[in-house]
């Protein structure tokens, strides 16, 4: 079930889409396809960085775990679960 | 040629009621506050109590001008006074019920020096609500299953006809409802033949975002120009009240390709769902400018002044890059309006500023 909901997140939210998202510093996301808006608290606006820079989700994980000093699965797990989150918005 | 600039452009459509404000006073307001445009605005007007026979500040001066249902003669006619005193260069016409009779006029207008960016009869008939389902399945743009109706009966049948509701029932010009039964689907099929007439369009319901794309078209099948817009807030009638610039790329192809088969030329609306399935679904293509073409003028990338720009001649219409992010919501004001002004426009059909005779 999580898998398919992150195969379902993941093709919502390519690195082409992602990096569309125009970031304020504030959190306040616009979208720019759908005009749709919506806001990321500190750590959001971090992991949607880390995914904007990376290519993938374990690259992403990484950055993450450097910049929080987090173990890297934990890193992994927050990446994914904030990209199911991101998913139900884009 | 006189300069587009200093063009003394007529604009009709001038309606403002709230739910349902015509484009015509949006259009004005993209010419007068264009920096490069020094000339004025004529507000054309149906009705007595339109609001921009009485907004001085976009509309310079106004005539009432007969109902479109009077015919090509009788607007010729009223034109033509107006013309001989006033001098207009150009009109853009801002309402689907009109255009018929702005189309059979083109050369007598023209011969008066007046100029117009508008579709031909063809183009203008191959995009009505009744043959685009064909236009689509032509070209390979998807539309929602569509049915064009005389009888009110098919809404007893719906399942064997193959449709379940809800359903959206539209009038063959303007106005649509979504219907949840029979009941409601024959109340607004009869609401909506008696304002409109005959055929009725009934189409299965999409889910999905409304977005809207407003262009103009130059005739050789390209689009000159054109915003994209969202939806966020609508009225009762489902007219945008809030909505936002937005880049979608799917939108802007579908509407390039439907420019190309029509070779359209002037304003027209695109208006989409874009189902939950990612796919672009064409609502409908209004022949003419939306209400919310104000936002045009304020992402840079003023269309109206782009027409003029091309009855003018002009090769680039030079319209800023395509920037979403910029939000618009509207609001209705009172216009105040003397006992003088409103007295003129019914006893002489006008209402202006300056002090011509304009009793004939």
């Amino acid at each position: 079930m999580t898998d398919s909901l992150l195969a379902g997140a993941l093709s919502q939210c390519s690195g082409d889409r992602l990096r569309q998202l125009a970031v304020s510093d504030t959190g306040f996301v616009f979208d720019p396809q759908t005009g749709q808006s919506f806001t990321v608290n500190a750590t959001g606006r971090l992991v949607l960085d880390c995914l904007k820079r990376s290519d993938g989700l374990e690259e992403a994980a990484q950055c993450l775990a450097e910049d929080c000093d987090v173990p890297l699965d934990l890193a992994l797990s927050s990446v994914e679960a904030f990209l199911m989150q991101l998913g139900r918005y884009l | 040629m006189r300069n587009w600039r200093h063009w003394k452009v007529a604009v009709t459509g001038i309606n403002a009621h709230a739910e349902n404000p015509g484009p015509g006073l949006a259009v004005a307001r993209c010419l007068v506050e264009h920096r490069e445009f020094r000339g004025s605005v004529l507000g054309l007007a149906y009705d007595a109590l339109d609001a921009g026979l009485y907004d001085h500040e976009n509309c310079q001066s106004s005539y009432l001008i007969p109902y479109p249902s009077a015919g090509d003669e009788a607007l010729l006619e009223r034109i033509k006074v107006i013309h001989a005193l006033e001098g207009i260069d150009a009109v853009i016409p801002c309402l689907d019920s009109e255009l018929q009779n702005f189309i059979s006029l083109r050369s007598e207008l023209a011969g008066l020096g007046i100029k117009m960016l508008i579709p031909s009869r063809e183009q203008f008939n191959l995009r009505a609500k009744n043959h685009l389902v064909d236009l689509c399945s032509r070209i390979g743009v998807a539309v929602p299953r569509s049915k064009m109706l005389t009888d009110p009966g098919f809404f007893d049948r719906v399942a064997r006809e193959g449709f379940e509701y809800p359903l959206v029932v539209k009038g063959v010009f303007y106005d649509a409802a979504i219907v949840y039964n029979a009941f409601e689907a024959k109340a607004a099929f009869s609401r909506l033949v008696g304002k409109w007439g005959y055929p009725c369009l009934v189409q299965e319901v999409v889910n999905g975002d409304e977005l809207n794309l407003a262009g103009v078209g130059d005739g050789q099948g390209n689009l000159s120009g054109y915003v994209m817009m969202r939806k966020r807030a609508v009225t009762d009638k489902g007219k945008a009240w809030a909505g936002v610039t937005v880049v979608d790329e799917a939108l802007h192809a579908t509407a390039s390709k439907l420019v190309r088969a029509l070779a359209w030329r002037g304003p027209l609306e695109v208006e989409v769902i874009k189902g939950t399935d990612g796919k672009i679904y064409l609502i409908e293509i209004n022949p003419r400018f939306p209400s919310w073409i104000y936002l045009s003028h304020a992402v840079d990338r003023n269309l109206p002044v782009a027409v003029l720009r091309m009855l003018a001649d002009e090769k680039d219409v030079q319209l800023t890059q395509h920037e979403p992010g910029t939000f618009f919501i509207r609001h209705a004001r009172e216009l105040i309006v003397n006992l003088k002004d409103f007295e003129s426009v019914l006893v002489n059909g006008y209402c202006g500023g300056d002090a011509i005779d304009r009793s004939a």
